[in-house]
């Protein structure tokens, strides 16, 4: 099986712990909802996410340096 | 203190460090500071402060309309896109759609693309033995019968004769055996094999099976995969050396990423329903943005900032999956029934609304300008609060 993460196109993709959640979610005065989303199905998740989690994606961005994202999984 | 790679005094760095500046810019600046020799603390403050204050000067207004501004910037390039559909690209003599075409196909999110490619990179020796290199792509390109061979139909002893070309059948690497047992699996015929002859026939004499059966024939894929048309190799120079790449015709990522010498952290495709399903939302973002960007930049259109290409990919990407932008994605799926019937199909959105007893909210732009209320959006959305009890100055607030 091919390592989906290895490739130039795929983020780093890691799944939030719900202390710094809270902490991410007062930041941006918003719901877990309202964050954009990811299926639990998708190729580049890491294994232990499950619907509900909030995963973390660190892109390597064309207008700054880093730039940090969330995405709720949902089924 | 982080890593600073430039040759500049570390008063510098801590002036540039404390701005609020991203790190490219960051980076800029350091370049201007290195080039000029004779330069001050203040003078390097000075010019740190002065690209901050631009900085922050450009970034997006609270309440700026992104999406109208996107719009625009987009669509007024677009109309000096070419019409044509196709015309041979730069790489690789192979037919790529062009132009607004390729835009529209991007942004309609059409499930497969009306020239799909895949560009495939190779790994170690691969990359470098032209052998190797050939190796991927008998593993790529669909090999049929007539590139193995003769075929004849001998009608008087209702048998279908094939001569295998010895030469092509070791550089293809697969052997008589395999092609006469690939083709009793596939026509359900028992064949005699004897060295390179390979033939068969119906089993009750018939022309009309007989003919049938080298019309399946043709159509059988011996090597590689169904999907790949064509494989052109190129040879491309890199910063130390060079290197064997493949364009494809036709695309199958991820049977392609599978295949032994292939290069899976770099080979791409330009499906982006492929990359969705093989690496995640993620990548099929990041795809969006660089095929969109690619297909304006190739026709001289790049000056499009890209902020405008990310906004649209991160709004086809926000469900966790790709949608089009327009009435069967983005557009159809509004809140507002005003909103979709501003768009299109008026009368079924209207009607389906009265329906099913929709309320709308007016909370959006469309909404608001068909029934003739500012709109929430920049100045529209404040609102001036003045204090009702006056308290000796006449204080007011601002909301």
């Amino acid at each position: 099986m091919v390592d989906v993460s290895q490739h130039e196109l795929v983020p780093e993709h890691t799944v939030l712990e719900d202390d710094v959640l809270e902490g991410v979610l007062s930041e941006y005065d918003i719901d877990r909802t309202d964050l954009p989303k990811i299926k639990r199905t998708d190729a580049a998740l890491p294994d232990d996410a499950e619907a509900g989690d909030v995963v973390k994606i660190v892109r390597n961005s064309r207008t700054t340096d880093q730039a940090i994202i969330y995405r709720l999984v949902v089924e | 203190m982080t890593e600073v790679s430039y040759d500049v005094t570390d008063d510098m760095i801590a002036v540039v460090e404390d701005t609020d500046l991203p790190r490219r810019l960051k980076n800029n600046v350091y370049e201007t500071l290195e080039a000029r020799d004779d330069i001050s603390i203040e003078d390097a403050d000075a010019i740190a402060k002065a690209v901050e204050a631009r900085y922050l000067d450009t970034r997006v207004d609270p309440l700026d309309p992104v999406g109208t501004v996107s719009a625009q910037s987009i669509g007024e390039p677009g109309t000096q896109l070419t019409m044509n559909t196709f015309h041979y690209a730069g790489v690789a003599e192979i037919d790529v759609t062009q132009g607004l075409p390729r835009l529209i196909e991007l942004v309609d999110a059409r499930k497969t693309p009306d020239t799909p490619m895949m560009t495939v990179y190779l790994e170690d020796e691969y990359a470098t033995e032209r052998e190797r290199a050939h190796e991927v792509v008998w593993n790529l390109e669909a090999t049929k019968i007539l590139a193995l061979g003769d075929v004849s139909t001998n009608v008087a002893d209702m048998r279908v004769q094939i001569s295998l070309n010895e030469d092509t059948l070791k550089e293809r690497m697969i052997t008589p055996e395999e092609v006469a047992s690939i083709i009793e699996d596939n026509l359900g015929v028992s064949t005699i094999q004897q060295g390179t002859e390979i033939q068969f026939g119906p089993e009750e004499p018939s022309y009309r099976d007989l003919l049938q059966l080298v019309e399946e024939l043709r159509d059988i894929t011996f090597k590689g995969i169904e999907d790949i048309s064509r494989v052109v190799i190129r040879r491309e120079e890199l910063e130390d050396g060079e290197e064997f790449v493949l364009y494809t015709e036709g695309s199958a990522f991820g049977d392609a990423l599978e295949i032994e010498g292939v290069d899976a952290s770099r080979t791409t495709c330009n499906n982006i329903h492929e990359i969705h399903r093989n690496l995640g939302i993620e990548a099929a973002r990041e795809a969006i943005i660089e095929e969109t960007n690619n297909t304006l930049a190739e026709q001289g259109l790049d000056d499009v900032n890209v902020r405008h290409l990310m906004l649209v990919a991160d709004m086809m990407t926000n469900r966790g999956e790709i949608e089009s932008i327009g009435r069967h994605g983005i557009s159809g799926s509004k809140e507002s029934v005003l909103a979709r019937a501003a768009f299109e199909v008026t009368v079924n959105h209207l009607l389906n609304a009265a329906i099913h007893g929709e309320v709308d909210d007016l909370d959006g732009v469309t909404e608001n300008v068909i029934v003739g209320k500012p709109i929430k959006l920049g100045t529209g959305d404040v609102d001036l609060r003045m204090g009702s009890t006056s308290s000796g100055s006449g204080s007011s607030q601002a909301d």
